[in-house]
């Protein structure tokens, strides 16, 4: 399957939490990945292997701060740290592309200002309808999430995707 | 009132007290109770839900 047409914007927790399953690799199916200073400085403080890794789409930038004053007072009142505004300031020079996050709160400002936005399980998920993964693979890694990475998804919720990925693909 | 105990970084506990002494907040106590109530606000569990529900239906149907 040829690559997506889509830019992604990461914030540092996907990538974080993709590499601690052994995901990062389903970034590759995106054009480019973009990523902000302070996202790439966390993203080394905690992984510090996973942005040298070959074949991925990532495209470092210079952090900003947003220019648009309402997304910024969202930051400031929402308490974003630096990497979600440089990824936010990220998304306003590039409004079509998607925002990753795991972050609630990140997440609450860009779907306030109308960007896209998905987390890891997103990703995860997507990979088996673009044939990146098997879905039986995506099962195990979804099963994994609580002791192979730091995310953190409520037990009865993980129960409910993983019972939905079955349904949908008749395992 | 419930009074809790807990360890905080340094460098977070000075920039709470840097609050109170500019005169933002009465004390510490104040800007933690902020702090945790805002982080709730942003935390509630039916919206952690819902963003995990629509990472999945765009996983599953989405259209790119």
């Amino acid at each position: 399957m040829t690559k997506s047409a889509l830019k992604i914007v990461c914030d540092s927790g996907p990538i974080i939490h993709l590499d601690e399953l052994n995901c990062l690799h389903l970034l590759e199916d995106f054009q480019e990945a973009l990523i902000a200073d302070a996202v790439q400085k966390e993203v080394k403080r905690y992984r510090p292997l996973s942005l040298s890794k070959l074949n991925m789409p990532f495209v470092f930038s210079p952090g900003n701060v947003p220019n648009d004053t309402r997304l910024l007072t969202l930051c400031h009142i929402f308490s974003l740290d630096a990497g979600e505004m440089e990824a936010l300031s990220l998304m306003e020079r590039h409004p079509q592309a998607i925002f990753l996050t795991d972050d609630a709160s990140a997440r609450m400002v860009a779907e306030q200002l109308g960007f896209r936005v998905h987390g890891t399980i997103g990703i995860l998920v997507r990979s088996i309808r673009r044939n990146q993964m098997e879905p039986g693979e995506v099962l195990r890694i979804l099963r994994g999430v609580p002791s192979q990475s730091t995310l953190y998804i409520k037990p009865s919720l993980l129960d409910e995707v993983i019972l939905k990925i079955k349904k949908e693909y008749n395992l | 009132m419930k009074t809790i105990q807990t360890e905080v970084p340094e460098q977070l506990y000075k920039k709470a007290l840097a609050l109170v002494k500019e005169g933002w907040f009465r004390d510490e106590k104040d800007v933690f109770t902020e702090a945790i109530r805002r982080f709730l606000d942003t935390h509630r569990p039916e919206l952690m839900e819902k963003f995990i529900r629509d990472d999945v239906e765009w996983g599953l149907h989405g259209h790119d």
